[in-house]
């Protein structure tokens, strides 16, 4: 029989190697965004021509690139904290700050966005909705999908690192040092 | 009941004291207060349904498009190591001239703050390449902090900084709310090109005031900046290497934002793409700094974005139980009228700065309070302004100013903490003096904006 506490601690590594991966793979969309916009401005001026399908695409990948990289932020550690008094916590103090944190607000928060967007969204799939401007994507249902993604993926994170924490582990990936 | 919305916000601030990450301290503490007002029957909890539109208006807002490409943008400058071979090779250019390097640096500051606008790097990056050669030749240490910390903060006000993106679209939504309450139902709309362009003549005066502190140090107080013993000869064409990057991403994202070819937004693509050639030309740009820049982008951009959902989430509370009606009444009993009023929130905004970030008081501060000067009739891109240099004061103002800790982190412990307090004192007074300036003539701001887009 496996201890309990130490499958807890496989899964929530699991948990994180997916945040980790999920954020790698939607990074490159910033990259995308770039080129696109660049694509867009240069057709407008130069050429005279634009789409606003492409247009569209760009705030898709910007809807994309800010929802889903909430949970890999968490997972680095780089969500904004006042930390006058935080950094000078002890350790055990931090942990129980980001423990009771997660617990008291995130955790909750994430679960009610998810209930109160739950006929939202549905809506939007029922009639598959699409763009309101004539040309554009017809996939706002998608789009409207990332109110329950994002929120899933934040509880997921913030599971696993109460799970390593509460294990006396750490639970924040290291953070790459900064290149100065 | 509109006493829940002020314990709301006395809670908020409590909580947020813990270092919980702001925007879920944001979110929670204004959920679990809706949750206890409505069973007290002093909330209407179907005002919550307008929260998943509201949401999906945040991710599909033209406007803060533009933030993921300044982060992008600066992200690849700071990794292309612009900032750093512009630094050096002018401080060694001026090193022969009365407080050159102090001159080098305000330079490359606002350089650096035209073309990023982070002000933690800049900061930082200046700290620990300008600082120690400034000590190399025998600077005095509280004018070569000052001079470090205070040119760090012009990221803020200087175009195109993020603050003001986030500033411009937070304060045009106040606008128009102020003007349908006023019933007026076609209002006037500002645009972060105006912000961008109001911000132009402030953040020179200030850049030349600056200079002319570090010139007035260099001529009266010699001994502050000794001229090094044999003046480096720097190449021409190192010089000029070192800073045609920087000015040729400004005039590409400034100028095709002034001369309307570009919305700001499209202009901070088009600035992720030049730093992006810029590295490539430099040959920094490997797949891991790419890998690197992106995956900071992504986690900067989600940051920012996850704190504006938690203030929207905020705000939606805080309106159901009154708390806008509350902040309006409190400023028309203020004495003082208008000038009164104003002169309270820049107060409180400078004291909030101590404590909060840029980010956080232009999301969950501003939208409180500016529809109410709004309509008291104060010009929204001049309050803008103020804001902005008000904040960059702020995190300039011991003890608890950003920029300090951020400068203390990369100083050696030789200089103390001490000294870098005096050393930003006369730019805190250089910095009051615009804020001064401005409210006595604002059309400093509010000029230039209306001649360009007029």
């Amino acid at each position: 029989m496996s201890n309990p506490s130490a499958l807890g601690a496989v899964l929530a590594h699991k948990a994180q190697a997916f945040s980790d991966f999920t954020g790698r793979a939607i990074s490159w969309l910033t990259f995308i965004m770039m080129l696109l916009m660049t694509t867009v401005v240069l057709l407008r001026y130069g050429f005279n021509m634009g789409w606003i399908a492409m247009q569209e695409s760009i705030l898709y990948l910007h809807a994309f690139v800010l929802m889903l990289g909430m949970a890999y932020t968490l997972s680095k550690n780089e969500h904004v904290r006042v930390d006058i008094f935080y950094r000078r916590f002890t350790p055990s103090k931090q942990k129980w700050v980001n423990i009771l944190g997660h617990l008291v607000f995130l955790i909750p928060t994430c679960v009610f966005v998810m209930i109160l967007s739950w006929q939202y969204v549905a809506q939007s799939w029922q009639i598959l909705e699409g763009s309101q401007e004539a040309g554009g994507l017809p996939l706002v249902y998608l789009l409207k999908s990332l109110l329950i993604i994002t929120p899933l993926l934040l509880i997921i994170e913030a599971l696993a690192q109460i799970v390593l924490l509460l294990a006396g582990k750490t639970a924040f990936a290291e953070k790459e040092e900064e290149v100065l | 009941m509109e006493w829940l919305a002020i314990l709301m916000f006395v809670c908020v601030c409590a909580v947020l004291m813990l270092g919980y990450p702001v925007a879920f301290s944001l979110a929670g503490t204004a959920l679990i207060f809706a949750g206890i007002g409505s069973v007290l029957g002093a909330f209407d909890a179907s005002l919550l349904n307008a929260l998943p539109s509201r949401l999906y208006g945040i991710m599909t807002n033209q406007t803060l498009l533009a933030v993921p490409m300044f982060v992008f943008m600066g992200v690849m400058l700071e990794k292309s190591k612009v900032a750093e071979q512009l630094l050096v090779s002018l401080t060694k250019a001026m090193g022969g001239l009365p407080a050159g390097m102090g001159i080098a640096v305000t330079l490359v500051g606002a350089l650096m703050a035209a073309s990023t606008g982070i002000v933690g790097a800049t900061v930082v990056t200046m700290g620990l390449l300008a600082l120690p050669s400034m000590m190399k030749q025998g600077y005095n240490s509280s004018y070569a902090t000052g001079v470090i910390a205070a040119t760090g903060t012009l990221g803020q006000i200087i175009p195109p900084s993020i603050a003001l993106v986030l500033l411009g679209d937070v304060l045009s939504s106040s606008y128009q709310q102020a003007q349908l309450a006023q019933g007026i139902f076609s209002p006037e709309t500002i645009s972060v090109g105006d912000l961008f362009a109001a911000a132009i003549v402030p953040g020179f005066v200030l850049v030349g005031l600056y200079l002319l502190y570090s010139l007035g140090v260099g001529l009266f107080k010699p001994d502050w900046t000794p001229k090094a013993a044999k003046a480096d000869k720097v190449p021409l064409k190192e010089i000029l290497g070192s800073l045609i990057p920087p000015l040729f991403l400004i005039v590409i994202v400034l100028g095709s934002i002034l001369r309307g070819v570009a919305t700001p937004t499209e202009a901070a693509g088009i600035g992720a793409f030049g730093a992006t050639v810029i590295a490539l030309v430099k040959r920094k740009l490997s797949l891991e700094v790419l890998k690197a820049v992106m995956q900071s982008t992504l986690s900067v951009t989600s940051m920012v974005f996850m704190i504006l959902i938690g203030a929207s989430i905020f705000s939606l509370v805080f309106r159901g139980f009154g708390g806008e009606e509350l902040v309006h009444v409190m400023f028309q009993n203020m004495p003082g009228g208008t000038f009164g009023a104003l002169l309270i929130v820049m107060a409180v905004i400078f004291l909030l700065g101590f404590i909060l970030d840029f980010i956080e008081i232009t999301f969950v501060v501003v939208p409180l309070v500016a529809p109410v000067l709004f309509m008291m009739g104060v010009d929204p891109i001049w309050l803008g302004i103020m804001i902005a240099i008000n904040l960059q004061t702020s995190f300039l103002t011991p003890p608890f100013g950003f920029a300090l800790f951020y400068l203390r982190g990369v100083t050696p412990k030789s200089i103390p903490t001490a000294a870098i307090y005096k050393g930003v004192l006369p730019f805190i007074l250089m910095q009051i003096l615009m804020l001064v300036a401005l409210a006595i003539w604002p059309e400093l701001a509010t000029t230039l904006p209306k001649y360009i887009y007029s």
